[in-house]
């Protein structure tokens, strides 16, 4: 959609400065495209439970219809099966087909969880197959590689995103400061954040790792605490760049307090500055949740993650669609957002677009 | 801060190892009594004895000559066998090859002789004497005296070795070794116990007096040089950080002794660094290293379709034995909340669907293990059924223990009066073998069924098994290693060491009835009696219901290159592993019984060469294969 068309949709009077940006951004389709896909996968990945699910998407049982997918466990009672608990919603299908009644079961696409091992072909790994709705083949367990890289892919990309946000906020406000303020201030931090910066990470998250069972938040504060540094040079450096430009001084002279000028005046002007980094960290932030599982200090057994196909797919070679599967997936993820980076970076670019042209 | 990182790691870590060392420290200085001194003079009642009936297992066809290829992970830290680092891997390829003054016979579990010709029991219970063999010689030359006996037990003693766990069994295990004449010596022990315990544990072995010197830098002179060798082999050749080669000893005096003879074939051991597992496994494919383990389901299944045996160049063997049983379960910790009540326990033990997982990940191939102990012979109580997967029967035990209804998530919740949830059916699984996650998922995913939700703690192996000795888990994965000649109770499931940190009653077990029967059992010295308290205790810790048994792996599996030849009965009823260059395994002289047939080797290399067919070798043996009889299944007492 035209940018005019959104700002009028929205009764929004976009900045003619990011209208340009926007447009040499859209005018870069390699990165353009991969945004709109990858956009698109993230939101699909909101709602996998509707896609990719062992829980039926609806149950049509003696008139009454049920709507598993959200919600709580339905026990096998309630079809009128002989267990109590939760029920298997493809056993279930299969069931009423052949009872010939008014009942049916619609399953989502991939009619598997993350979790539930399927031998029911055979034992260990079995290869894709479109009879078994295994469309990627299942790993050792007989877990759905599908469901696993649907659901993986949710939770890296998640995890990416609130690194994202808590590094960035830390890294800018601590940077921001730095810059804004000068002097022993900014020496102190400087010192402090060099020291910071040789505690060998690694090695942190492996002692943490040992001590207790990492899950998403530990994880997150761990990578958090070594992860903020990084932007803080960055917007020191145009932090001191931006202050020392005239708008600064006159809206200091209109009596703007040191918030106000930071805020509103600095700030929205090394934003090109921050968005460029933005997609770079999200691909940084996948790599290290994918290594880190994949070297066994990342999330706990049974999470679904990347890194732990990878390691079960190069442990087992003769299995190719393992690795494959999950290979393909890091590549397209890290390729598509290296794209989107690129783009950014070259409309954000100053040598285009610039006040002082 | 790096430094004060590093600094922070290395205390932390110095002080979980002292803390497990001071454990062990006892002073090695303690005075002996002298009532556990021996006597003076060699007593003149004993009555000498000898094995030379048993039957031989090794096949006289075997071709002596040869280089055996096998391999390990990493290259060793020390050639020591005591002292610091000297407990890792290749302590199982030094060791062996040591001779004790006797052995078990593989087949009859009886002792025979090696270094000692003749042996005789002194009568307070706890004595022994022991006639070296007059042939006796170290791999350097020197004879077999006494004095190599002597020497053991002050070597062991010494506080230069840095070996404290050894120091204290040398004090307070073995009290005295005594020289009576050149070739015969007494040992004494700490306790009376029954005849065939007192050779497993009272059996000193020898130590060349000539070889050692004992100074406060022993540890480091030591390192790197082999001891002399009483068996078969010695270390003739190291490469640093490539190989280590073993010869056997030219000469050697146990040549032609009955239970010795035609074993130990190969002339040259070669154990090469290959620093991964699927390396190896090439290595071997090739024909570099003459066997591989297949005991891993993947390997024997999936791994082994590969050419070299479609082709009949490699065999496969699949042999059972009948060796003590590592005691694989799930230890439920009594004295968390929940887990406290029988009930819970029972119903635990129906909602582990451990048959599941042996059928799938497991391919069928393990067992279910039936009872916490087992592999011993007679103290086994084999009416023991394990508590099987049975939906019924987990909903009753829980609805006993008040947990009648199940939440939204499908677990079950315990709910007061009110109907508030005052208690959900969720327990933290610990464990440490990554490699066992394929297990414990299709538990889990199966337990949801039974309304039980098991979380999974995965920690780093030595992480996980400090927490579950600190007694801080809900239920540990664990498996015991299990050696010896009878079941252990005292160390598992008395209360002395319930609720106490660093023991390995990991369950608290703490049941008044069950400490004497238990402190009974091990002051017995009359067999019969131990069989039958065995056998109780055993019924005990099921009725207990704290213990999960999960399963076992009662055989080997191996695959050989086909010019790697073994008897017609391929092993013994305690053969380890088939292709085993060792002595002994287990204190059961079994090992070395194969050979390499060198012709043998030409003819298959030419024929891979021009990839030409043989008949392929799949062997499976279970002439020592235990089948519980299902039909008597009893059911558990409450």
């Amino acid at each position: 959609m035209p940018t005019d068309r959104i700002s009028k949709l929205f009764k929004l009077s976009l900045d003619p400065q990011t209208v340009k940006q926007w447009k040499r951004f859209r005018s870069i389709k390699r990165g353009y495209y991969s945004a709109v896909v990858l956009v698109f996968l993230l939101v699909l990945s909101c709602f996998a439970e509707l896609f990719v699910n062992s829980r039926a998407l609806i149950v049509s049982y003696e008139g009454k219809w049920y709507f598993p997918t959200y919600g709580g466990v339905i026990s096998g009672e309630t079809f009128g099966l002989d267990y109590d608990y939760e029920t298997n919603y493809r056993e279930l299908q299969q069931h009423f087909k052949e009872q010939d009644a008014n009942n049916w079961v619609l399953m989502p696409l991939v009619p598997y969880n993350p979790f539930e091992n399927d031998f029911s072909t055979t034992y260990g790994a079995a290869g894709p197959s479109f009879a078994t709705k295994h469309f990627l083949g299942t790993d050792q367990t007989g877990r759905d590689i599908l469901a696993r890289l649907v659901y993986g892919f949710r939770i890296a990309m998640g995890f990416s995103l609130v690194l994202l946000v808590c590094s960035y906020v830390a890294g800018i406000a601590v940077g921001c400061a730095m810059g804004y303020w000068g002097g022993a201030f900014d020496l102190l931090f400087q010192r402090l954040i060099e020291i910071w910066n040789t505690i060998p990470f690694l090695y942190v998250i492996m002692i943490v790792a040992s001590v207790v069972v990492p899950n998403f938040w530990t994880l997150v504060i761990v990578m958090v605490m070594f992860g903020w540094t990084a932007m803080t040079w960055n917007m020191r450096t145009s932090t001191y760049k931006e202050k020392a430009r005239e708008y600064v001084n006159a809206a200091r002279a209109l009596g703007a307090g040191n918030s106000r000028v930071v805020g509103v005046h600095i700030l929205p002007n090394t934003i090109s500055v921050i968005v460029t980094f933005i997609p770079f960290s999200i691909a940084g932030g996948v790599a290290a949740l994918t290594a880190l599982d994949y070297l066994g200090f990342g999330l706990p057994p049974p999470t679904p993650s990347w890194g732990e196909l990878l390691r079960r797919g190069t442990q087992s070679l003769d299995k190719p669609w393992i690795v494959a599967s999950v290979a393909v997936a890091v590549i397209l993820v890290l390729l598509m957002v290296t794209y989107i980076g690129e783009a950014i970076r070259e409309a954000f670019d100053p040598k285009k677009f610039t006040y002082f042209e | 801060m790096k430094r004060f990182i590093e600094l922070f790691i290395l205390f932390a870590v110095a002080g979980l190892v002292c803390s497990s060392i001071a454990q062990n420290d006892a002073s090695d200085a303690k005075k002996i009594a002298p009532e556990d001194l021996l006597p003076d003079e060699l007593p003149q009642n004993l009555l000498w004895q000898t094995n030379n009936d048993d039957p031989e297992f090794a096949s006289p066809d075997a071709i002596r000559g040869g280089t055996f290829h096998t391999w390990m992970l990493a290259y060793p830290l020390t050639m020591r066998t005591v002292g610091p680092d000297s407990n890792g891997r290749f302590a199982g390829f030094l060791r062996p090859i040591q001779f004790g003054p006797i052995a078990f016979h593989p087949q009859t579990r009886l002792p025979i002789p090696m270094l000692a010709t003749h042996w005789a029991l002194g009568d307070d219970g706890r004595s022994m004497y022991f006639r070296i063999h007059p042939d006796a010689k170290w791999s350097d030359g020197e004879r077999v005296t006494a004095d190599d006996f002597v020497f053991n037990l002050h070597f062991m003693r010494s506080e230069e070795i840095v070996a404290p766990w050894y120091n204290n069994y040398y004090t307070e295990r073995i009290k005295d070794v005594k020289k009576y004449d050149e070739l015969t010596y007494g040992v004494k022990g700490a306790d009376a116990k029954p005849e065939i315990e007192m050779f497993a544990n009272y059996a000193v072995g020898a130590r060349p007096e000539h070889f050692h010197e004992l100074t406060d830098t022993w540890v480091q002179d030591y390192n790197w040089k082999p001891e002399p060798t009483t068996g078969p082999y010695h270390v003739a050749t190291m490469e640093d950080g490539k190989y280590v080669e073993f010869e056997r000893t030219e000469n050697w005096w146990a040549n032609d002794l009955r239970y010795v003879r035609n074993r130990f074939n190969p002339e040259k051991i070669r154990v090469t660094v290959i620093r991964n597992e699927s390396t190896a496994w090439l290595h071997f494919l090739n024909g570099e290293l003459d066997s591989f383990g297949l005991t891993i389901p993947e390997y024997w299944h999936d791994k082994s379709k590969h050419d070299v045996f479609k082709r009949g160049y490699v065999a496969k063997y699949w042999f059972y034995h009948r060796l003590p049983v590592p005691s694989a379960g799930m230890y439920l910790n009594t004295a968390k909340p929940l887990l406290d009540d029988v009930n819970i326990r029972y119903g635990l033990a129906h909602s582990m669907n451990i048959e599941r997982v042996i059928q799938t990940v497991l391919r069928g191939d393990y067992e279910r293990l039936p009872t916490f102990q087992l592999g011993f012979g007679a103290y086994d109580n084999t009416s023991i059924r394990p508590r099987k997967f049975d939906l019924k029967k987990a909903a009753e035990y829980f609805k006993k223990a008040g947990f009648e209804t199940r939440g939204r998530d499908g677990i079950r919740v315990k709910k007061d009066e009110d109907g508030n949830v005052i208690a959900r059916l969720s327990f933290l699984v610990t464990y440490g073998t990554p490699i066992h996650e394929d297990r414990l998922v299709v538990l889990r995913e199966e337990a949801k069924k039974a309304g039980v939700d098991l979380r999974l703690e995965l920690l780093d192996s030595s992480a996980s098994f400090k927490k579950m000795l600190e007694k801080k888990h809900e239920i540990a994965w664990l498996t015991w290693s299990s050696s010896g000649l009878a079941p252990r109770y005292w160390e598992h499931f008395h209360s002395d060491n319930a609720n106490k940190p660093q023991n390995n009653n990991v369950t608290n077990t703490s049941i008044p009835e069950m400490d004497p029967l238990i402190m009974q059992f091990r002051a017995s010295a009359n067999l019969e009696e131990r069989i039958g308290l065995a056998h109780t205790l055993e019924r005990m810790v099921h009725d207990h219901g704290a213990v999960i048994p999960t399963y076992q792996v009662p055989y080997t599996r191996d695959a050989a290159w086909r010019w790697i030849e073994l008897p017609e009965w391929l092993g013994t009823e305690t053969s380890g592993s088939l292709i085993n260059s060792q002595a002994t395994s287990q204190g059961y002289s079994s090992g070395g019984l194969f050979w390499i047939n060198e012709e043998k080797k030409e003819e298959i290399l030419a024929l891979k060469a021009k990839r030409k067919k043989m008949e392929p070798l799949t062997i499976i043996d279970q002439t020592y294969r235990i089948i519980l009889d299902e039909s008597t299944d009893v059911q558990e007492g409450q």
